[in-house]
């Protein structure tokens, strides 16, 4: 890996690691008021590596929710990155067991999303797709043990930190409006996500909503193609 | 301090690890019919989709389209604009960051 492939991999995570540091040292003094020590903080962010899920671990813990009832929320949180996870693989193709499974750990929703636009744009290379992953995950790593050591002694506003990554979403969202279909399925994807929020009040209203609209999508595209009589590739 | 954090930290470990780690696996060795990924090209745009609908619309947990009590609003109306415009990830958020401060400080 040279030097370019380095800078360029850095360089697309730059704005994704610079909210990190603000929202890992938010959760780092989360989880520390929670009870969790400085170094399994650190330990628990290179492990696990996954915001939402180490947020609701603090709040469950402070609820006194028992250890399995965390873990089996978490694997719903982490549902979503199967569809991730299988969407990027068509540009990992035949890379080393150790190269997917640092890939892998390290496949935020952030990193899967600034990664996927690149690879699209047709440029990027899956080791520079990899640096931006593991650049993202030191960042959070290291950010949630200084937010461990800070303690609750800086008020950080988390709603304002968490809409930084929610306007990063909403920009990553327009990129993908690359057809209607596209643009319908993220309408679609909207709603159901909204109803079943409402109605199930769990995470896992995300995964149905995201497999419904992209069927949804793949159906209007086909009627698409069929009514224009072409081909046209996804 | 918590007793015996190592084993949360370990479940949660492997319940994150696992469907990261297996679709990427299973699906970068063998080709991909055409069908299968033109079906999977929805997914992305679902997911942010999804992502952003299950927060800006809800305000301390309950639905609420109030654009003066969920703040999360007027300032997403105002990303999706920049977005659209400039295409740059870095921009929406800082505009962003800016539009829910500014509301944030008024409201």
């Amino acid at each position: 890996m040279n030097r370019e492939t380095v800078a360029s991999g850095i360089k697309a995570s730059s704005p994704i690691m610079v909210s990190y540091i603000a929202l890992g040292i938010a959760c780092g003094i989360v989880l520390y008021d929670a009870g969790f020590s400085v170094s399994h903080i650190f330990i628990m962010s290179v492990l696990v590596y996954a915001g939402a899920a180490q947020f609701l671990a603090a709040s469950m813990v402070v609820l006194g929710a028992s250890f399995p009832s965390i873990i089996v929320m978490v694997f719903f949180l982490n549902l979503r990155h199967i569809l991730m996870s299988a969407s990027i693989s068509g540009f990992v193709k035949n890379r080393s067991l150790k190269f997917l499974s640092l890939f892998g750990h390290t496949l935020s929703d952030e990193t899967f999303g600034i990664n996927y636009s690149k690879f699209q744009e047709g440029w990027w290379t899956p080791s520079e797709a990899l640096v931006t992953g593991v650049s993202n995950y030191g960042t959070w790593a290291l950010s949630t043990a200084v937010g461990g050591m800070i303690g609750s002694q800086i008020p950080i506003n988390t709603m304002i930190m968490n809409y930084a990554l929610i306007a990063m979403f909403l920009c990553m969202m327009v990129l993908q409006f690359v057809s209607k279909p596209h643009i319908a399925a993220a309408g679609v994807s909207i709603i159901l996500t909204v109803a079943l929020t409402i109605v199930l009040q769990h995470n896992i209203a995300l995964v149905i909503a995201t497999v419904i609209a992209s069927f949804v999508g793949y159906y209007v595209d086909s009627i698409e193609n069929r009514r224009k009589g072409g081909h046209k590739h996804a | 301090m918590l007793s015996h954090p190592l084993f949360l930290i370990t479940g949660m470990a492997i319940v994150t690890f696992i469907p990261r780690f297996f679709p990427l696996l299973l699906l970068s060795k063998k080709e991909i019919s055409p069908s299968l990924s033109r079906w999977m090209s929805f997914i992305p745009v679902s997911i942010f989709a999804a992502l952003v609908a299950s927060d800006i619309f809800f305000w301390e947990g309950t639905f609420n389209l109030n654009p003066v009590l969920n703040i999360k609003l007027i300032p997403s109306v105002l990303v999706i604009l920049i977005a659209l415009k400039t295409k740059s990830l870095l921009w929406s958020m800082i505009l962003g960051i800016l539009a829910i401060t500014v509301m944030w400080l008024i409201v």
